[in-house]
């Protein structure tokens, strides 16, 4: 019976879902598309526990040091989180286009 | 478990419980080509209530069996009276985030604004929360 509901509790975790797509939005995409960058930052917790959410600025930072004196287009901002277990890693993932002027 | 360990633990996971949540991000285009940047931060806050968590927590600290099981259902009739799609904890202002444009546009002397980031978040503390509307952004020199 224990070997059973064992196999059974692996068999409903390797089916269950894991990453939860929290929100996505994207800005006007510019005709000039040659040079893409892109970033992510993310932040680590214990079954949900956050003090901060700074890793956003984390991600800002990252694109604008790619970009120093450009313009950062078609920003597409997508915002996840991934569950494992009881420890979970929430994710902003970024991509844009660096036109210099 | 002794009362008085389940109580600590209680409290510690009603201070602890999901501080701080990152509910929406939104990253703008962002022109360094133009001048020099200065970074600014407009937030807004609300007061948000779980007014279901509230009583929940009244029944688990309740001291007789049948008040803490009257406090269970009234609990659940709350919780399901707010059932539906939420952001975040319930307030009593739906307006509070309308001054954030109002904010942005005082904000720059210059009146070029660049980089504008949208952060919707929660700082919980229990059955209560700060429910935050945070945008920051750069004015161009």
């Amino acid at each position: 019976m224990l070997k059973n509901t064992i196999l059974f509790s692996l068999l409903a975790l390797s089916l269950s879902g894991c990453v939860g797509l929290n929100t996505v939005s994207m800005t006007q995409i510019p005709a000039e598309r040659e040079n893409k960058i892109t970033t992510a930052s993310s932040s680590w917790n214990f079954i949900g526990i956050n003090f901060s959410n700074a890793f956003v600025d984390e991600a800002i930072d990252n694109l604008k040091a790619q970009c120093p004196t450009g313009k950062i287009e078609g920003v597409y901002t997508k915002h996840q989180t991934t569950g494992y277990l009881l420890v979970f890693k929430r994710e902003v993932i970024v991509s844009a286009y660096c036109n210099e002027v | 478990m002794p009362i008085k360990l389940q109580s600590i633990l209680g409290l510690s996971f009603l201070l602890l419980g999901g501080c701080s949540q990152l509910h929406h991000v939104h990253i703008g285009d962002i022109d360094q080509s133009q001048g020099r940047l200065t970074p600014f931060t407009i937030e807004v806050n609300e007061l948000g209530f779980d007014a279901a968590k509230a009583v929940e927590i009244g029944a688990g600290v309740a001291k007789s069996a049948s008040t803490s099981e009257d406090l269970e259902f009234v609990a659940l009739i709350l919780a399901i009276s707010n059932f539906g799609p939420k952001t975040g904890n319930p307030v009593y202002n739906d307006a509070y985030a309308d001054q954030v444009l109002s904010e942005v546009i005082k904000v720059c002397p210059s009146k070029k604004i660049t980089g504008l980031t949208s952060v919707r978040e929660a700082t919980n503390v229990g059955p209560v929360s700060g429910e935050v509307v945070r945008i920051k952004g750069y004015c161009i020199n």
